[in-house]
């Protein structure tokens, strides 16, 4: 019977190769240069996996030196994936001036409020600080794209195939990192090697969608979009919102009267 | 169970629902620079509200019941409340197409009001719930009712705001298609 460990080993490789192998058709598509962030999210992956490999053979395993590596490289991890979050945004809102000024204000509260929110539970205990900042940063960036996909649909913004693959990726990792972690947080300890395992299975099928988006789908198109005034949005768009009102105002007369008479 | 592994699945789950609801396919795109004044151009439904309510008056089957045509009020209120949903779905047709047009013209915009984009989210999410609750108040079967002069008058009323915000609209949009010197290239269409 295979260990946990050796399993979790093998996982392991199979998301170094896989990484490699993304990274290799981002350079294929010429997709670096026009998804730098992202780019550097990828190599970043695999240098953490390098280095961290590194320090278990150099180091003994339980020690603090290969847990303090293991936690920096994945702060590094966890802030380049943010900046690919943002590098994407950027890709599907800046066409549209208007949403976008108002998008990004939206998108930064709700991650701010969600990342603080799961800091509240930490309870000034430096331990549970991190561990739910890594969580929280993580949930924010689920929450960040939800945000962003709910808002695109709102506006009927056409999101490329390519974008909202990488964005689906993105966010269902951050998801079930935020669910395996809190469900096996009461036993990390005896389920470290299982959790790990999780952990990367997760990640491996992430980098499965990245990598069928970017060798299936062709680099989005940008075309020029009409513009109207900035002055003549504000006179419609208030103008809009009174025949809303009154519209509105003429179905409460439906329903009042209705009130009235039972 | 701790409040903190509560929040972290409650929170997990709700972001992968709504990931699943968001990712599904869109409706059909509004195509802003050929429809938004066309779209504002038809005619528009509100202005039957007055005759709507006089259909539901009391008055309209009181005058068979005492006569004894009681099988001839009820066919003609289940009538009427069929006529009503309809005019319910027309006018709920018009709100939709009025938001698809604030959308198109934010998205063309380079600068959009917050306020007013938030306005008019809690406006439509008000409208489709009234909407929904008084559909559903019609089929389980809307009586007849009286005293409603003064809500007919109000009705006129409201359409007559509706009719001068109409001609604002488009008096404005006529304005703002002259060729300005924002720069930017304007929406040819209008």
């Amino acid at each position: 019977m295979v260990e946990p460990l050796q399993l979790r080993n093998l996982a392991w490789a199979l998301t170094t190769t896989v990484e490699c192998v993304l990274f290799v058709q981002l350079a294929r598509r010429k997709f670096l240069d026009k998804y730098p962030w992202f780019s550097i999210y990828v190599a970043s992956t695999i240098v953490q996996s390098a280095v961290v490999a590194t320090a278990y053979r150099v180091f003994d395993v339980p020690s603090m030196v290969v847990w303090k590596i293991a936690w920096a490289s994945q702060l590094i991890v966890v802030f380049l994936r943010f900046q690919a979050l943002v590098e994407l945004t950027r890709k599907i809102l800046d066409r549209y001036l208007g949403i976008w000024a108002l998008a990004w204000r939206l998108l930064f509260t709700v991650g701010i409020l969600v990342l603080a929110n799961s800091l509240l539970f930490s309870k000034g205990d430096w331990y549970w600080i991190f561990h739910n900042m890594e969580r929280g940063f993580e949930l924010s960036i689920g929450t960040i794209i939800v945000t962003l996909l709910l808002f695109a649909r709102y506006y009927r913004l056409p999101i490329q195939r390519l974008h909202s693959a990488l964005m689906l990726g993105l966010c269902l990792y951050s998801v079930f990192f935020v669910l395996n972690y809190t469900l096996l947080e009461k036993h990390i300890q005896e389920l470290v090697n299982f959790w790990g395992f999780v952990d990367i299975l997760t990640y491996l099928a992430t980098l499965l969608i990245w990598l069928n988006a970017v060798s299936r789908y062709p680099e989005p198109a940008t075309q020029a979009l009409p513009v109207i005034p900035k002055e003549l949005y504000g006179k419609l768009s208030s103008e809009l919102n009174l025949r809303l009102h009154l519209l509105n105002r003429q179905l409460n007369q439906l329903l009042r009267s209705e009130d009235q008479h039972r | 169970m701790s409040a903190s592994l509560l929040f972290f699945i409650f929170f997990a789950l709700v972001v992968l629902s709504l990931l699943l609801w968001a990712s599904r396919p869109a409706k059909h795109q509004f195509a802003p620079d050929a429809d938004v004044f066309e779209a504002l151009s038809q005619s528009r439904h509100c202005y039957h509200f007055h005759q709507i309510m006089q259909a539901l008056r009391p008055e309209d089957t009181e005058y068979l019941r005492e006569i004894g045509q009681a099988p001839l009020v009820r066919a003609l209120r289940l009538q009427r409340r069929g006529v009503a949903l309809i005019y319910l779905d027309c006018l709920q047709k018009e709100f939709e197409t009025l938001l698809e047009i604030s959308r198109a013209l934010a998205v063309m915009s380079p600068e959009v009001i917050a306020m007013e984009e938030m306005e008019r989210w809690r406006l439509s999410v008000a409208f489709a719930a009234h909407c929904a609750f008084l559909k559903w108040k019609l089929r389980l079967g809307l009586q007849p009712f009286s005293g409603f002069t003064l809500l007919s008058d109000m009705a006129i009323n409201i359409a007559r705001q509706l009719e001068a915000a109409t001609t604002r609209i488009a008096e404005t949009a006529v304005r703002g298609s002259e060729p300005s010197a924002t720069g930017h290239e304007n929406i040819a269409g209008l």
